[in-house]
């Protein structure tokens, strides 16, 4: 009984650093929250959305040459994620491969990677080049992005965020995709 | 035939039971399971829709829902637990959990429902709830109930008809059967018959039945004069048997007192040596009741008969010897016999027992030993008589020849008186010499006769009152007497004190110097005894006697006990020759023995011996006599 009493005090003492230790936390991501304000909810929907598509999407067994290789995001010139895609990402992984996100200036830097995002105009016509028949789901805003034959394109309706695939594209790429991701895409042929 | 219709209800309702019982289980299980398999379609199917947050993909997929009737209500939460859709869609959200519960099916108020995991890959990515109404399973049961309550029904009419059919036919002959048997059973009545119902085997068995009742009839007589006639039978040997016995009983008897009435010890052992029979003699010689030592193994009985002639003649007869101890003396009652050791053979000529007969010879043998003690005391005073007329023939004839001669020549010189008178002189020293040795003949002979009382002798005492009675004597000869410690004897006092008195004259007398006189004495034990001593058992007293005389050849040192015996003549010694014999006498008259040693010239010793008297007694007298002389 007697050993009992300071112990229950250490527990209260424990609990009290607790509280403290929490509120500190809430506080700290509430500047984090701040901070990502800056990215708009839009993209915080297509990170997700990416973070999604390799759930739906098998790769070839090829692309990996060890079982600890990362699986890689790329983002082709401006981030328009931040932070957003890295929190995401986080922990996560594809088969066992860690995802990571990798972001690339130029066309040309781009090296190994899973997922392509293209974000300007101007460079999507080279990176689809580049990218053309190798195993990378590429996936853009731009609107004419299928027809140039990329694989993946965002689109607004009724104020929500779809997307649009072109399967054929994807197959030049050897990817796979699940009908489960189809039946909710707008196919283009 | 209510036991039969019973029977067939109880069974019906049970069967019907087991079979409810399991078609609920198996049915409840088979829809969970359905509901289980439905669920885990609509969940994988709408993984994309959660996924992407398609809520229209979503209801699409629960719509497919419609297909099952039984499902009333379905839902989707997000990965959050937030409601992403329902099905159907105006289902008021009373109707549905507002967070998902833990995943799994339960019946719960007449629904089943329950929540599966909506999962793509590893990632869970929300829930779906679904719930089912139990519809299908009442329906189910029904009809089940409908079937079971049909059949029963028909089985009860089925048994009803068949029981009663077989109740006519069968049930009631053998009831009649039944209840004949318990009759004849109750009331040994072997007259009864059962009437017969018809031609079947029920038939036969009552025909069966009632030939049997026959039989067992006809055998019942047959028993009954049977046993009439054993128990006549049985009654005459038994009458037999006991007129047999009770002569047998009489011939017992009569043998047993026969035997035991013998004067003879009479026993049987048996090969183990168990004592097997002893006669009444042995009561009165073993001390003991025979019944205690019969049963019991020999050496059990009498321990002390180990080594015995009896164990080893028993032994002897055993190997079928017949032997004859004449010379038995029992270690048991310390009495003679002489035993017979007879082997008793069975039919096979094997010796099984030994038949031991003793005849009790201690009190003849009691009377030899004192017949031939009688006869030695005979023998020894017929050599005593002899010697003596020997003796007396020789050494009192010498006086009477002296005083014949004497008177002759006295005669011869009658004329001459100094002459006569020394002649006469001569005759009358003779006689006394005569009259001496006649009363030393008296007294010696007297000790034969004497049947004098012993008593306790203080021998210190003794050789005081001597010395004082030769008083003058010893002065006039200058001797000196001196004495040790003596002990105390059981004797006759007249006879020590002549015993004294003749020693210590001898040694007054056969000395040519001043005589010294030294009596000792010790204790001796059976072993220190010389070996011509006969009696040896008891301890013994020592008594040493030595003096400083003249001394003997030691050839004479028995010679001189004998009577009249002299080893000096008249004149230089004087004497009549009886002393020492008379001194033998007395010693052995106190179951004692005396020698003598000499050299000539260096003095006598005498040792005599005495049975001692009791050590305490003996003890006790010289720590008084110690006390006295401090």
């Amino acid at each position: 009984m007697k050993n009992k009493i300071p112990n229950k005090a250490g527990r209260f003492v424990f609990k009290n650093l607790m509280a403290g230790f929490l509120i500190l936390l809430f506080i700290f991501f509430a500047f984090q929250m701040q901070a990502q304000t800056a990215v708009p909810r839009e993209y915080q929907v297509k990170a997700v959305f990416l973070y999604n598509f390799t759930q739906f999407v098998e790769w070839p067994a090829a692309v990996f040459t060890g079982p600890s290789e990362p699986f890689i995001i790329g983002i082709l010139g401006n981030d328009p994620f931040g932070l957003y895609l890295d929190q995401t990402l986080t922990g996560e992984n594809k088969m066992g491969h860690p995802m990571i996100v990798q972001r690339f200036k130029d066309v040309k830097d781009i090296s190994n990677c899973h997922i392509l995002f293209i974000s300007q105009p101007e460079q999507e016509s080279e990176a689809l080049a580049v990218t053309k028949s190798r195993s990378i789901l590429t996936v853009s805003d731009i609107s004419d992005f299928l027809s140039q034959g990329g694989m993946v394109r965002f689109f607004n309706k009724d104020n929500r965020i779809r997307f649009q695939i072109n399967p054929t594209a994807a197959k030049t790429g050897n990817l796979i995709i699940s009908s489960k991701l189809l039946r909710l895409a707008d196919i283009y042929d | 035939m209510l036991v039969i219709m019973l029977t067939c209800g109880v069974v019906l309702v049970l069967t019907g039971a087991a079979f409810f019982i399991y078609e609920l289980f198996t049915f409840r299980d088979i829809t969970k399971r359905q509901l289980n398999i439905l669920g885990e379609i609509v969940a994988a199917n709408s993984t994309a829709a959660l996924a992407f947050d398609n809520n229209d993909d979503a209801f699409q997929i629960l719509l497919a829902l419609k297909a099952e009737k039984h499902v009333v209500a379905a839902c989707l939460y997000d990965k959050d637990g937030r409601q992403f859709s329902k099905y159907p869609a105006n289902l008021p959200d009373k109707n549905i959990p507002a967070k998902p519960g833990p995943d799994g099916y339960q019946f719960r108020n007449s629904y089943l429902e329950g929540f599966a995991p909506v999962v793509q890959g590893s990632n869970r990515l929300g829930t779906l709830y679904i719930k089912s109404d139990l519809e299908a399973i009442y329906s189910r049961f029904r009809l089940y109930s409908g079937i079971v309550f049909i059949f029963i029904i028909v089985s009860f009419i089925f048994a009803y008809l068949f029981s009663k059919r077989l109740q006519k036919n069968i049930s009631s002959p053998i009831l009649d059967l039944a209840h004949a048997a318990k009759r004849i059973s109750e009331y040994r009545d072997y007259t009864i018959r059962v009437s017969k119902k018809g031609d079947d085997e029920l038939g036969v068995l009552t025909d069966a039945f009632n030939h049997m009742l026959i039989e067992i009839e006809k055998q019942n007589l047959d028993i009954t004069a049977f046993n009439v006639n054993l128990e006549n039978k049985v009654k005459e040997r038994t009458s037999e048997l006991e007129g047999m016995n009770a002569t047998l009983k009489q011939q017992n008897a009569f043998i047993e007192t026969i035997i035991d009435s013998s004067i003879d010890l009479i026993g049987v052992f048996d090969k183990e040596l168990t004592i097997v029979m002893l006669n009444k003699h042995a009561d009165e010689i073993y001390k003991i009741k025979r019944e205690e030592l019969i049963g019991k193994y020999l050496l059990d009985g009498f321990p002390q008969l180990k080594d015995s002639d009896m164990f080893r003649d028993l032994n002897k007869a055993l190997n079928g010897e017949i032997v004859r101890n004449a010379h038995y003396k029992s270690p048991i009652s310390k009495r003679h016999f002489e035993n017979f050791y007879i082997p008793l053979r069975d039919k096979n000529n094997l010796v099984y027992r030994v038949l031991v007969i003793g005849h009790d010879l201690t009190e003849m043998m009691e009377a030899n030993e004192k017949l031939k003690l009688v006869n030695n005391e005979l023998e020894k005073s017929n050599r005593d008589l002899e010697q003596f007329a020997y003796i007396a023939s020789h050494d009192l004839q010498e006086p009477l020849r002296k005083i014949q001669i004497f008177s002759e020549l006295g005669e011869k010189n009658l004329q001459q008186p100094e002459v006569l008178q020394r002649y006469l002189n001569k005759i009358n020293s003779s006689a006394q010499r005569m009259t001496q040795l006649i009363k030393a003949i008296l007294n010696y002979s007297r000790l034969y006769n004497a049947e004098n009382e012993f008593s306790e002798i203080k021998l210190n005492e003794v050789v005081k009152a001597i010395k004082t009675d030769l008083e003058i004597l010893i002065d006039e000869k200058k001797a000196i007497i001196e004495t040790g410690d003596l002990p105390v004897i059981a004797g006759v006092p007249l006879q020590i004190n002549q015993l004294f008195l003749n020693l210590i004259s001898n040694s007054l007398k056969f000395s040519e110097q001043s005589p010294q006189i030294y009596i000792s004495s010790r204790m001796l034990t059976e072993n220190e005894l010389p070996t011509e001593f006969i009696l040896k058992n008891g301890s013994y007293v020592e008594l040493i006697f030595e003096d400083n005389g003249i001394g003997f050849d030691k050839q004479y040192s028995q010679k001189i006990f004998s009577i009249f015996q002299r080893l000096h003549t008249n004149q230089k010694y004087a004497g009549t020759g009886i002393g020492l014999a008379l001194c033998k006498k007395i010693v052995e008259n106190h179951n004692g023995f005396i020698t003598a040693q000499s050299e000539p010239g260096m003095g006598t010793r005498f040792c005599i011996y005495f049975p001692a008297i009791q050590r305490a007694d003996f003890h006790s007298d010289l720590i008084s006599k110690d006390l006295r002389s401090v």
